[in-house]
């Protein structure tokens, strides 16, 4: 077993145990750092393929950007105001039911899709493809995201504004 | 002597990690130098003589000898954990920075994104530890400190996309290579603007005076941070000025020309060093001279003058790119 499997099977032990531990623990502030742990973990991932870009975007858009703002909205609902909110998980039941098959979907998929031994190598020249990528064929996908974004920056405007 | 390249690579970050942990320890002392000095003091004198020199060294034995106390209320797993989460973002960003040519953990392809990325993930540990305290002051300084790192994230990282730009590459090494010919904080206009926007989102991103409303002595006692003592008080300090030290590196290498500078090859760690130590000093004394302003003004300076500003300078300097070419001069 090389050193990177080890890596990979200590991230993914991480992975599997704190996602769990997001929707069962009861305490929604719990998990929401176990989400954070997760998203975390699944940066690693992206960094024993040996892909430091999508870990850092992983990092800065999810791990950090997501949860802040989970954060700012549990802090300003929960303790400030005086409720507790408290994560109850219904239908735990047909839940696990649509994850195993999911599960058995993918497994069914990744035993017959060919694989090879070795692991393919990633081109160190991949972020200014990338980049290249998203201002020439996907130009108007980041435009139209970029557009979605405002609009719902603008609607967060709109029920932010106090009434007068 | 051969060593595997897993090994080698631990022994160096282990090396670089005590010599970042040392130099924190020594930066405390010398800012309370550079603080009294300020104020017509001296400082710390009787410990170490001359001039205290063995202060920082009694500091950290007395706060590993101090009595560890947790609240009762306090959600402990949360509350235990937070110095430690706060400490690893804060210790990680100096893996992408290369000291000099070669000397450094990892010169990473995209290092300055790993330095923006991982830097960012020490709220988490705050507000955890804000959060895991279950204390007012606490709590207040944890909301605070979200409302500011939402706020200044933004323009910290285009103003360190203006050197990104001028030298067209994510890469350390490559961004001081770019440098040879002309430092970037003296490219006409953009280089000084970029360096002030950026010094400004460091002071706001270190949650230093004036923008040190998380912390704020008066009204909030000392924020996120007033029910650890101990070893966990010294964590958190640890990371705040590891993360300030990260900062002031990554300032001197994407304005100041990083380890450029006359003189043979060996001294330029040593220029690096100057550098880091002189925007480090530079944000001390915008510390030691300024008030602390308000929430309100914090927020507008940031989304109604820095943000805007950043931008224009982002979409100039790359007009500049695209018209002149990327690099130095």
């Amino acid at each position: 077993m090389t050193l990177e499997m080890v890596g990979f099977w200590m991230v993914a032990a991480v992975l599997v145990a704190s996602s769990l531990a997001v929707v069962l623990t009861p305490n929604l502030f719990h998990a929401v750092l176990y989400l954070a742990a997760a998203l975390v973990a699944t940066g690693l991932v992206f960094l024993l393929l040996d892909s430091p870009f999508l870990f850092a975007v992983q990092l800065l858009l999810y791990a950090v950007g997501v949860m802040t703002v989970v954060v700012f909205a549990i802090m300003l609902t929960e303790r400030l105001v005086g409720e507790r909110i408290v994560q109850t998980s219904r239908s735990l039941l047909n839940g696990a039911v649509v994850a195993g098959a999911v599960f058995v979907g993918v497994v069914g998929f990744l035993i017959r899709a060919p694989r090879s031994v070795l692991r393919p190598t990633l081109d160190a020249d991949a972020i200014p493809a990338i980049g290249r990528a998203l201002v020439g064929p996907f130009a108007v996908t980041l435009e139209l995201l970029g557009l979605l974004l405002v609009v719902a920056l603008l609607g967060a405007l709109y029920f932010a504004r106090t009434d007068e | 002597m051969t060593l595997p390249p897993v090994a080698r690579a631990a022994l160096r970050a282990f090396i670089v990690l005590n010599a970042i942990i040392l130099l924190v320890t020594y930066a405390t002392l010398l800012e309370r130098k550079f603080a009294a000095r300020m104020q017509s003091r001296i400082g710390p004198y009787y410990v170490g003589r001359p001039h205290g020199w063995l202060q920082p060294i009694a500091d950290a034995l007395k706060l590993m000898l101090k009595e560890d106390v947790v609240p009762a209320a306090a959600d402990r797993g949360v509350y235990n954990l937070a110095p430690v989460v706060f400490l690893v973002p804060c210790m990680l960003i100096f893996a992408t920075i290369p000291f000099a040519p070669e000397l450094g953990v990892a010169d990473l392809n995209i290092g300055v994104l790993f330095f923006l990325a991982v830097s960012s993930l020490e709220i988490v540990g705050l507000f955890m530890g804000g959060w895991g305290s279950n204390n007012k002051y606490a709590l207040l300084s944890a909301m605070r400190a979200v409302n500011q790192i939402i706020s200044y994230d933004l323009p910290f990282v285009f103003a360190a996309l203006v050197p990104v730009l001028l030298a067209g590459s994510l890469q350390m090494s490559a961004i001081v290579a770019a440098q040879q010919g002309l430092w970037f904080v003296f490219y006409p206009v953009i280089g000084q603007l970029a360096f002030v926007a950026y010094l400004v989102a460091t002071l706001a991103a270190e949650n230093r005076v004036p923008f040190d409303i998380l912390e704020a002595e008066s009204e909030l006692v000392a924020g996120f941070r007033v029910e650890y003592s101990g070893m966990k008080f010294a964590l958190i300090q640890l990371g705040e000025y590891a993360h300030m030290l990260g900062t002031s590196f990554l300032g001197a290498l994407l304005f100041l020309g990083g380890w450029l500078g006359p003189g043979p090859a060996w001294l330029g760690p040593l220029w690096f060093l100057a550098k880091a130590v002189l925007v480090f000093l530079v944000v001390t004394w915008v510390r030691w001279s300024f008030v602390r302003i308000r929430v309100d003004q914090i927020l507008a300076i940031s989304w109604k003058l820095l943000l805007p500003a950043t931008l224009v300078l982002l979409l100039a300097t790359g007009f500049v790119v695209a018209t002149r070419g990327a690099g130095g001069g």
